[in-house]
């Protein structure tokens, strides 16, 4: 269905090249349709199609409609980087919205940096990306840890174990997890990083009881690792020990996970559905209009809507879609009413200051936010990056050690 | 290291074994009868937890979506070996293409028909304790699930009419049609057979691992190099293999990590193809 629309989408805007009775920009989008990270890239897709939508029925890009020449990588790594190239070689795009896994980011990432185009990457992340050309309005690993780990520490106690996936992702939010219990006073009792693939985690429970922590920071990623949280809780060690996670329920997870092992759960994010503001209403309802109620909204598509509406902020601002214009209009400080709250693109870092919720699963297989952390900096990007003042930084920030 | 501590990881890692037996064994029984490596197991073991959980969506009760997921599995085999695999016999590499391609299909379709999150049936909340450790009660009952379907296929193929027409036509294929065995039709079973196990996998293991579209991979790599580190007699052979790789790439994980757990299993199946190419029951004087 949703390469239907994608090759509708496509042919629609091919024909408007052809009668080009309209004057419009062209802007990029290649996500993951199909394949295992679909759970994600539909999502995010749709959030595109809609937030274009919308800045069209606004009157579009200084007077001009906004068309989308959408890809599906397939959850492929090397269609990525083909689709990137045909992107900037064929269609001439103004901006480009792709990317769901740091791996597809930094290999399309040059790409767009060769070609001059500003490239938006919707997803949470472990952090560290610095690119004159790269925008990123997803959450850092450090921006959700910093709160949710001084929250967690306070609730539950000082003996923290991690359960990861064991690529950078995983490994960088460790990291975190380390630095940020050391600043605590906490103690990390344990850790283990488990392949994508793993899909018993039996050794990862008994290794737990066995260092006897007062929480577990989980951060499953893909469909496999889910089944973590479902066989803690059938250990019957959910009620004696905290979980915590930055990324439980970016996927979704709270409908897979049964009611019994997802309640309780805690999770920091900078989305939420339940998150209560007009802005998420209009969103959430015209959402709902689109594509219905039967999955709930992740946090990666409203990255992409907020992607979406700071371009056209600052193409708007600039009043041209020219790319260094565009860029330093950008870096002027632009801020959006999201659907989760104002959200400010540091113009340094070129990541996002924005609200970083907790929230609890309940029992319905939904979230409850519990605690709202205001406009939280994106604090290692801020410190590492700052591309005012050093332009031609193209890098990936690690923590050290 | 205390001894709950052992009983723990001993326990634990033979149901780690048993749950990689469950979900190899359909692929054994068709390799071993057949002679196809079916490399869309893994997406007949996805709708066999699609099946049931809708099943169990609808009302029915979750010890009955099981046989429900059974059949339907048993269905799309049965017409999967009509319309595909019988114009491939002979051609290992062509029947691994287009299984291959089959479970693409399998894929997307699961997709399109029941989008990329599903709601999990959960695990019963049921546990028990050894010493300091508590344990979840269904991955461990998994081990008497394995034995029980170990113990039916073996019945299955050597009590039973189909069973002996179906060795009789793998072992000596030109007596056995002269003798008035129909193998393609045995074939056809023997392959509605495979996908069925593969279905009934799904739904046995829908508490532990939820059922979502890409799943059958998660056992498509283990699950295939059991079979082939197994060799020729299929259901020994990888009872045999399952629990030594999969049980001891789990005692690995509970002392080191994860991580370290898989390269053991990696680095035994390459050990022992290179010991021996044909697999290790390659020599055995058992046929089963």
């Amino acid at each position: 269905m949703k390469n239907l629309l994608g090759t509708v989408s496509l042919v629609s805007a091919m024909t408007l090249t052809s009668t080009a009775a309209l004057a419009e920009v062209k802007v990029g989008a290649i996500f993951d349709l199909t394949g295992g990270l679909n759970i994600y890239g539909i999502q995010q897709d749709n959030a595109l199609d809609l937030a274009i939508a919308s800045v069209n029925a606004a009157g579009g890009v200084n007077g001009e409609e906004v068309v989308v020449v959408g890809y599906d990588a397939q959850s492929e790594l090397s269609k990525y980087t083909q689709f990137a190239q045909t992107a900037v070689l064929r269609d001439g795009i103004a901006a480009m919205f792709a990317g769901l896994t740091s791996s597809s980011r930094e290999a399309i990432r040059p790409i767009f940096r060769e070609a001059n185009i500003p490239y938006f990457y919707s997803s949470l992340y472990e952090g560290g990306a610095c690119d004159k050309q790269t925008f990123v309005t997803g959450s850092s690993a450090s921006q959700q840890l910093s709160v949710l780990m001084e929250w967690a520490v306070e609730n539950y106690g000082p003996r923290i174990y991690i359960m990861a996936p064991d690529y950078n992702f995983g490994t960088i939010s460790g990291h975190w997890v380390h630095e940020y219990a050391k600043q605590l006073g906490a103690e990390v009792v344990g850790e283990d990083y488990l392949a994508l693939s793993v899909t018993d985690y039996a050794p990862t429970i008994q290794k737990i009881q066995a260092s006897n922590p007062d929480l577990v920071v989980a951060l499953p990623v893909g469909a496999a690792q889910t089944g973590f949280l479902e066989q803690f809780a059938a250990a019957g060690l959910k009620d004696s020990i905290g979980v915590v996670s930055t990324n439980y329920g970016s996927g979704n997870q709270q409908v897979v996970v049964s009611p019994q092992a997802g309640e309780g759960l805690v999770s920091a994010m900078g989305y939420f559905p339940s998150v209560e503001s007009d802005a998420n209403a209009e969103f959430l309802a015209a959402w709902e209009e689109a594509y219905g109620t039967d999955t709930p909204v992740v946090a990666g598509a409203v990255d992409v809507w907020n992607a979406v509406h700071l371009w056209a902020a600052a193409a708007n601002k600039a009043g041209t879609t020219d790319a260094d214009e565009v860029i330093a209009a950008l870096e002027s400080g632009l801020t959006f009413e999201a659907p989760n709250g104002t959200v400010t693109l540091e113009p340094g870092s070129h990541h996002l200051r924005q609200d970083i919720y907790i929230a609890r699963g309940d029992a319905n297989n939904g979230f409850e936010i519990i605690a709202t952390f205001e406009d939280s900096e994106p604090t290692y990007e801020n410190e590492v990056c700052n591309l005012i003042d050093n332009p031609d930084a193209a890098e990936h920030f690690t923590p050290e050690g | 290291m205390e001894l709950d501590f052992l009983a723990t990881v001993l326990l634990s890692s033979l149901s780690s074994a048993s749950i990689l037996l469950i979900a190899t064994l359909g692929l054994a029984v068709v390799y071993g009868l057949m002679g196809v490596i079916n490399l869309a197991h893994g997406e007949f073991l996805m709708v066999g937890a699609y099946s049931a959980l809708t099943a169990t969506q609808i009302g029915l009760p979750y010890p009955l979506a099981i046989p429900f997921a059974v059949a339907m599995t048993m269905l799309i085999g049965a017409t999967v070996e009509l319309l595909i695999i019988r114009k491939l016999y002979g051609r290992i590499f062509d029947t691994m293409l287009a299984t291959w391609g089959l479970g693409m299909v399998f894929n997307q379709a699961a997709v399109l028909i029941f989008g990329t999150v599903s709601p999990g049936i959960g695990m019963p909340q049921w546990n028990f304790q050894i010493g300091d450790y508590s344990l979840a009660f269904y991955p461990i009952a998994m081990i008497f699930v394995a034995a029980v379907m170990l113990a039916f296929v073996y019945f299955l193929m050597t009590h039973t009419v189909y069973g002996m027409k179906a060795r009789a036509s793998i072992q000596e294929p030109q007596m056995a049609q002269a003798i008035g065995i129909d193998s393609s039709r045995v074939n056809t079973m023997t392959f509605a057979i495979g996908c069925g196990l593969a279905g009934f996998a799904g739904a046995i293991l829908l508490p532990i691992i939820p059922a979502t579209p890409s799943m059958g991979l998660f056992f498509a790599v283990k699950g295939f190099l059991t079979v082939v580190v197994a060799g020729p007699v299929a259901l020994t052979g990888s009872a045999i293999t399952a629990l030594g790789l999969g049980g001891g790439a789990s005692v690995t994980a509970s002392f080191m990590t994860s991580v370290v757990g898989d390269v053991f299993f990696f680095l035994m199946t390459a050990l022992l193809l290179w010991l021996y190419p044909l697999g290790i029951s390659a020599n055995w004087r058992r046929k089963l």
